[in-house]
């Protein structure tokens, strides 16, 4: 299954959750970093990483810190 | 650098006073380094901050990141997350959230664009996205256009602070349409009200502040100045200028002149070959 994580299309496993993804495109030094996430637009609590499963095509953003005005 | 202040003037932002009124940016500093010492020059207690994308292999947001929870640690300030580059209320409305998770505040300066020219609020989107994030438990800060009117429904809809801009983002122009701004300060006396957007000069703040806006917001006139530390401590020494001028209380302006020097036995006066 193929999703998009910031507009890079990457392929997951036939079931995938937000959690499986985040950690297959996230590097491991990002993955301690704060960020936040929305699938489809819709924000998606830390808590709920683990179960929420993903479908064709969904898109997902993975949002950090960054200056700003 | 600490400027004194008038007694008992500290700003209301819902209810949390803060002990500095100028609200400071962290981007397009020359160095993260320049961007720590001029926060620091500028007295500033609030830092505005946002989220973006970061690809797997890019740090520097991390660093960014580092310096400002360093300076908001040593001020024992405050973040204020923005929801830039957002067109609608439902963009911004997610960017909150993920905003208030990472950040730890239901603070939001709340931008919805509706003009990538100018950079002009959408006011319909921004009306609607501060509907949803106040019933949702936000404290909506809302960076809107001068116009009395949205303003108006902003507060009607319980905002307590209101951010209309002095001018676009970024350009320097400062205050556009100080007869809108003053009438917007008139009408509504209860509202902590801060200028943001489009200040260039330290006179621009001062201004601002004459006209008793509660707050000045900025960061380009700090940031692409050639000193930016030593235009963050002017602009830190203007606002508290402009302050006390305004509690002071302006003079009203005359017609016509009116000597200062007191007339009664002038030297010569009157004197006809």
């Amino acid at each position: 299954m193929n999703v998009f994580i910031n507009g890079q299309q990457i392929s997951v496993g036939s079931e995938p959750t937000v959690l499986l993804a985040l950690q297959h495109f996230l590097s491991t030094e990002q993955q301690k970093q704060s960020f936040a996430v929305a699938l489809n637009g819709n924000f998606v609590g830390k808590i709920d990483y683990p179960q929420t499963s993903l479908n064709q095509g969904d898109s997902i953003d993975v949002l950090f810190p960054i200056q700003g005005g | 650098m600490t400027i004194s202040k008038p007694m008992n003037t500290t700003l209301n932002i819902y209810g949390q006073q803060v002990d500095s009124r100028l609200l400071i940016g962290s981007a397009l500093y020359p160095s993260p380094e320049i961007m720590k010492q001029a926060i620091l020059a500028s007295d500033a207690k609030i830092v505005t901050l946002s989220l973006k994308r970061q690809n797997p292999a890019e740090q520097a947001g991390a660093k960014i990141w580092q310096y400002i929870q360093e300076i908001v640690a040593e001020t024992k300030g405050f973040l204020l997350p923005n929801t830039a580059g957002c067109k609608t209320a439902k963009e911004a409305v997610t960017l909150a959230k993920m905003s208030r998770e990472i950040f730890k505040t239901d603070w939001i300066k709340l931008e919805v664009i509706g003009d990538d020219y100018n950079l002009q609020p959408d006011p319909i989107e921004l009306l609607n996205a501060t509907e949803q994030l106040l019933k949702d438990g936000f404290k909506v800060l809302p960076y809107c256009t001068d116009d009395l009117v949205i303003c108006q429904r902003l507060y009607d809809l319980g905002c307590q602070v209101i951010m209309p801009w002095a001018s676009p983002i970024g350009t320097g122009k400062g205050l556009m349409n100080p007869y809108n701004l003053a009438t917007i300060r008139l009408r509504l006396p209860q509202a902590t009200l801060i200028l943001d957007a489009g200040i260039g000069k330290p006179s621009d703040a001062c201004l601002a502040m004459e006209m008793g806006y509660d707050a000045v917001l900025l960061n380009s006139a700090i940031a692409l100045a050639d000193n930016p530390v030593m235009m963050a401590k002017a602009f830190a020494q203007a606002i508290v200028a402009g302050e006390q001028g305004y509690i002071a209380g302006v003079m009203q302006q005359r017609q016509t002149a009116h000597p200062s020097t007191p007339t009664l036995d002038t030297p010569f006066w009157h004197q006809q070959g």
